[in-house]
């Protein structure tokens, strides 16, 4: 057993830092803005035209949140080269695997945090925004100023979940002919023929990673929590 | 500081109904009444955190029209000249004491942080908190906290001050240190507008007191005049009675 660890190991090990790792740093990183960018669209009490940009954003979500992450892949990675429009497109849209991979997991990740983060502004108590706008902060400055920053406090723990989802989901990326750790352990166990220690091996790989998350996690709740009486939220 | 015909109402609830007032600068005007007669709302739109459908408020040289569009530069002017305190305080949790009282006066006066710092640690000693400077709110009492929140709306050099109960959510000993400080500045001339339901304090501090019922001032007049009305005005004394306020304890340790 020790020599199929020490063969494949590395394989896998390598497979993380080439694409699993990647695949949700960026995807988590593009994922966060469009997520903000979502919730201040969604929060925004401008009217006019912009009713229209509110509502092309709430179907995002909506789309997002309500068809299987897989299924995503498939339609973007599989169905979009199909996609053709006369005279306009007409050879369909084709990513490679990982950019299809960066696409997807980044909207999904933004259609799920935008709701975080719009549930983590809506839980700043009014008053912050009463006092703010009562010594004349304008609605930018009280968003960017006051209540973001404790916005990012409440949705720390929440947005560190679904990070750590993004992580194990990415192994939804070898349905795309994406090689990372799943796929590879997949691979090396038609070969040896051991599914059990693969897959019990890739699993405790996901495990390092998501604790090192958890503990990133941690780190960056006792920061935003420094202001916070030490007797409270312990 | 003038209110001529103001009318506000929430859904089918007239909640101010034609008030007409003067609200006298460089005096502490008083403004009592039961729960839920339109006190706060009253209050709330002369910072206009509250928007009357009709009325016209005057402050200052600033002249506002609540039946027509107000613009958001005239929203900051009246802003600059009204500082609001609120019961809770609404410090801003993740910034320091000093930060809460310098955010006005650097984002929206666009002064030069070092000097509003300056000006800051002077406005905490006094309001006695200056070794404070560095706490975060949850580190403070409430009476601390709301002293904070003196500070900080004085920072903006405000003609006004508007304090919506400002001492309800506090405890008798925190509540003195806070009249204290609302006291000094009434000495000072500094323009308050107080809602409390602390008759004590109002006949002690008050140059003039509003009554308001029902969103209709009652009374308007010297705090002397309505205090002396509780055996003439019927709805005066009831709700004198109704705070079970006798007058014996004059001369509480606030003085
Ligand atoms: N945002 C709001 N929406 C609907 N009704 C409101 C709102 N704010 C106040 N009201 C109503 O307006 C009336 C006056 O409220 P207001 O808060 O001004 O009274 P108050 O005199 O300050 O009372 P209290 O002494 O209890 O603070 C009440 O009937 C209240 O229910
Ligand atoms: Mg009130």
């Amino acid at each position: 057993m020790w020599d199929i660890i020490t063969y494949s190991l590395p394989q896998i090990l390598s497979a993380g830092v080439k694409f699993t790792i990647p695949l949700a740093l960026i995807a988590f990183a593009i994922g966060l803005a469009l997520a903000l960018v979502t919730a201040l669209v969604r929060i925004s009490h401008r009217g006019g035209v912009f009713v229209i940009v509110k509502g092309i954003f709430r179907f995002y979500v909506w789309l997002f949140r309500s068809t299987p992450l897989i299924v995503q892949l498939f339609i973007v990675y599989f169905g979009l080269p199909y996609l053709t429009i006369p005279g306009i497109l007409e050879n369909g849209v084709k990513f490679s695997p990982f950019i299809a991979g960066i696409i997807t997991f980044s909207l999904n990740t933004g259609a799920y945090a935008s709701e975080t983060i719009r549930a983590s502004i809506s839980s700043v108590p009014n008053g912050q925004w009463e006092a703010a706008s009562s010594i004349g902060m304008t609605r930018g400055q009280t968003l960017r100023r006051i209540v973001l920053p404790q916005a990012f406090r409440i949705s720390v723990p929440p947005l560190a979940n679904s990070f750590i989802s993004l992580v194990k989901d990415t192994s939804l990326a070898a349905s795309i002919t994406i090689v990372e750790m799943f796929e590879v352990s997949q691979q090396i166990a038609a070969e040896n023929y051991q599914p059990l220690i693969m897959y019990t091996l890739v699993a405790l790989v996901y495990a390092i990673f998501c604790s090192i998350l958890t503990v990133g996690q941690n780190y960056l709740e006792k920061r935003t929590n420094r202001h916070l009486n030490q007797t409270e939220g312990e | 500081m003038q209110l001529q015909g103001l009318n506000k109402t929430f859904g089918s609830n007239r909640v101010l109904q034609d008030i007409t007032v003067e609200l006298p600068e460089k005096a502490t005007t008083v403004i009592v009444g039961p729960s839920g007669s339109g006190k706060s709302t009253l209050l709330r739109s002369l910072n206009l955190l509250e928007r009357p459908e009709s009325g016209l408020y005057q402050v200052a040289d600033l002249n506002i029209d609540f039946s027509k569009k107000i613009s958001s530069k005239q929203v900051l002017d009246v802003r600059k000249k009204t500082g609001m305190v609120f019961q809770d305080y609404n410090l801003f949790p993740h910034k320091t004491v000093l930060q809460n009282v310098i955010e006005g006066p650097v984002q929206v006066l666009k002064q030069d942080k070092n000097a509003a710092t300056k000006e800051a640690y002077e406005l905490l000693d006094k309001v006695g908190l200056k070794e404070k400077a560095d706490f975060y709110p949850d580190q403070l009492s409430g009476g601390q906290a709301q002293r904070v929140a003196i500070a900080r709306s004085l920072a903006m050099h405000p003609e006004y001050i508007l304090l919506d109960e400002p001492t309800s959510a506090l405890d008798p000993e925190l509540e003195a240190e806070v009249l204290k400080v609302l006291a000094d500045l009434a000495n000072e001339k500094q323009s308050l507008i107080i809602v409390t339901h602390n008759l004590f304090f109002a006949r002690q501090i008050a140059s003039k007191i509003v009554f308001v019922e029902d969103g209709q001032i009652i009374f308007d007049g010297s705090s002397q005049e309505f205090f002396d009305q509780r055996q003439g005005n019927p709805r005066i004394h009831d709700f004198i009675s109704s705070m079970s306020f006798t007058g014996i304890k004059e001369g509480t340790p606030q003085e």
